[in-house]
């Protein structure tokens, strides 16, 4: 749950994007890359300790740009599993945060593919089954329908910046675009979503 | 909502609350943002977007994921890493390595092994038969089965067989000098040309082994630098040694090199040198020898001849012998006037044997070292830049024609699979690129 804090709630803390409320705070305890390099080295302690942090983000992330949970939970497992078996090909040149986020975007990419394709030649259109829990189901159901609404890439974009709390750079990095094009993207998302919104904001700001 | 005049654009004012200004450019549009209400709203859409996004909540990741990561994860870290195979694993290159390197030592060592091991067989063979023997004593046929197996080889090598028997010796080597003659007097050895009884062939052919019957071929790729010369000496050569041309060739056009194609039957006793003869004409640019060894087949077409006269002989006798009716005789009759033609046919495929194996044949291409020549081209130059130009004009127009022909000649039947296969493949990428978006 708690990673669903957006970008930036308090102005000020948008400023340092390193201790985002979301991303693990590392002043004292070992940074995620320290954590990478020790379990590199066979200390299987660390490995459990960046699942502990990174489990929830990770599963949130398939979560929400895959329609069945089943199936979200399927590629977020699998993304740790590439995690396991790539640890001796990590190298501390990158975040791990944005290495992560590669390999599950790779996972994610595969897995649209594998499913577009069945769904093309055997004909089972992706039935969404709702999930039958939680109270939060109209605004899930209502996220969901706005921002499947936007264009793919700017979506991916807004996702990417919102919700796992990229950098400009990381995420142009990840989806190989331009900087500049991120954030024009970034930027059309927000408006697309803002009128998409609407009454859904006028709620929010109610509630403010 | 922003005027063209507007100092801050909207994208910056994104970028602020992103935390993606650098310093200077933040703290101008943070100054900006102070004291402007358009940019305030704006702020403010952008903060009730994200408010919104945040009211998007997903449920906790279910305990199942947690446990089958964890179990993987605890799972030894080698069970693990042969999970993926990689082609760079150096352990299985080394390992390919040894074995590669075991064999490749291994296969040498056993055959000389071998080779070593039948030269002391033949050796002792050698040696036994020349040290028992009396020197004239020795039946020719003996001398060149001895040959045949090895035996000259061996005793050559041996200093001690050839002092003990220096008489047999030197005739032994007089015969057999060149290794085609061996063959062939071992082959005329248990074949009487002059008529006598083949039986005794057959019986030689089938009991005794005999000297091996090889037909050989030499091809011979030869480059020669004054071709007449050459060809001169070649027919020299040929006619020296007895030898005569099956089939030749020669082509001889202007500003290319000259090749001679021959097809040369040498007698085998004089193979070699000749062959040393014609290699003398020039530089060997190719060479092969194949030796066919032919003596089970002669050996089985002369026994099979043998049947063939012994039938004969036997219907002759019934002929002379008996008495029956006219169907009677002129059966018999019949089947002799069979049995002669598969006599027939037999010898001659026999005296082909023979032949091929008496003459070796030398396939011979003499290649002319050629040298560019100045001097006048037999057409002007004009003229060939005009010839060129028309025979380029004419292809460019037959290629064309070509071309306007073959669509009108295919163009219906492409179009009609392309509608057959383009349209459902059209439909079937316009679906998937409709789930690709669902997905």
């Amino acid at each position: 749950m708690e990673d669903a804090m957006p970008a930036f709630v308090l102005h000020s803390e948008a400023a340092h994007s390193g201790t985002m409320n979301d991303a693990p705070a590392n002043s004292s305890v070992d940074s995620d890359e320290q954590l990478m390099l020790a379990f590199a080295r066979g200390a299987n302690g660390a490995f459990t300790t960046l699942f502990e942090r990174y489990k929830q983000p990770l599963f949130g992330f398939f979560r929400r740009r895959v329609a069945d949970p089943a199936h979200a939970e399927e590629l977020a497992q699998e993304t740790f599993l590439a995690v396991l078996r790539g640890a001796s090909r990590y190298e501390a040149t990158a975040l791990f945060r944005t290495w992560l986020y590669a390999i599950a975007f790779k996972i994610l990419r595969a897995h649209r593919r594998k499913a577009a394709f069945r769904a093309t030649f055997l004909g089972a259109p992706a039935e969404i089954p709702e999930p039958a829990a939680a109270g939060s189901l109209d605004v899930e159901v209502m996220m969901r329908q706005a921002v499947w609404a936007l264009d793919a890439i700017d979506r991916e974009v807004l996702l990417l910046r919102e919700f796992e709390q990229l950098s400009y750079a990381e995420i142009a990095s990840l989806l190989g675009l331009p900087l500049n094009t991120v954030r024009s993207r970034l930027f059309r998302a927000r408006m697309a979503l803002h009128t998409l919104l609407a009454p859904a904001t006028a709620n929010v700001k109610e509630a403010l | 909502m922003i005027t063209a005049a507007h100092p801050v654009a909207p994208e910056q004012l994104m970028a602020l609350l992103d935390g993606e200004l650098p310093v200077d450019e933040a703290q101008a549009v943070s100054a900006h943002l102070e004291h402007c209400a358009e940019c305030a709203e704006l702020v403010g859409q952008f903060r009730a977007v994200s408010g919104s996004l945040a009211s998007w909540t997903v449920d906790d990741a279910p305990a199942s994921f947690e446990e089958s990561v964890m179990a993987q994860a605890s799972a030894p870290a080698k069970a693990l890493r042969t999970h993926t195979f990689r082609i760079f694993n150096w352990k299985l290159w080394a390992l390919g390595g040894a074995v590669a390197t075991a064999l490749l030592l291994y296969i040498p060592t056993v055959g000389s092994f071998r080779k070593a091991g039948t030269r002391t067989v033949m050796e002792q063979r050698a040696i036994q038969p020349y040290a028992a023997s009396q020197p004239v004593a020795q039946p020719p046929t003996m001398e060149l089965d001895q040959l045949a197996s090895g035996g000259f080889a061996a005793a050559t090598r041996a200093p001690g067989v050839a002092k003990d028997t220096n008489g047999l010796f030197h005739s032994v080597q007089e015969q057999s000098i060149p290794e085609s003659a061996v063959a062939m007097k071992a082959g005329r050895a248990d074949r009487p040309v002059n008529g006598r009884s083949d039986r005794l062939t057959s019986l030689d052919a089938s009991t005794a082994p005999t000297a091996p019957m090889i037909a050989r071929t030499i091809d011979l790729n030869i480059m020669v630098r004054d071709f007449p010369a050459a060809r001169g000496a070649l027919d020299a050569i040929v006619a020296r040694h007895h030898g005569y041309a099956a089939h030749l060739s020669a082509t001889t056009t202007d500003n290319t090199p000259r090749i001679l194609q021959d097809s040369l039957r040498i007698p085998s006793p004089e193979l070699a040198s000749a062959v040393a003869e014609i290699k003398s004409l020039g530089r060997v640019i190719g060479e092969s020898q194949t030796g066919e060894e032919v003596t089970q087949q002669h050996a089985d077409l002369a026994a099979r001849l043998q049947n063939s006269r012994e039938t004969e002989e036997r219907l002759r006798d019934i002929l002379a012998q008996r008495t029956g009716k006219i169907e009677d005789v002129l059966q018999v009759e019949e089947e002799i006037a069979r049995v002669r033609g598969e006599i027939e046919r037999m010898e001659s495929d026999q005296k082909t044997l023979e032949h091929r194996v008496d003459f070796a044949s030398v396939d011979l291409y003499l290649n002319e070292e050629y040298k560019e020549q100045f001097g006048t081209p037999s057409t002007s130059v004009s003229t060939r830049i005009g010839n060129a130009f028309v025979n380029g004009m004419r292809n460019a127009a037959s290629m064309l024609l070509g071309m306007v022909l073959f669509i009108e000649e295919a163009g219906p039947v492409v179009m009609i699979w392309l509608a057959i296969l383009g349209v459902p493949a059209l439909l079937l990428w316009r679906r998937y690129r409709r789930m690709r978006a669902k997905v």
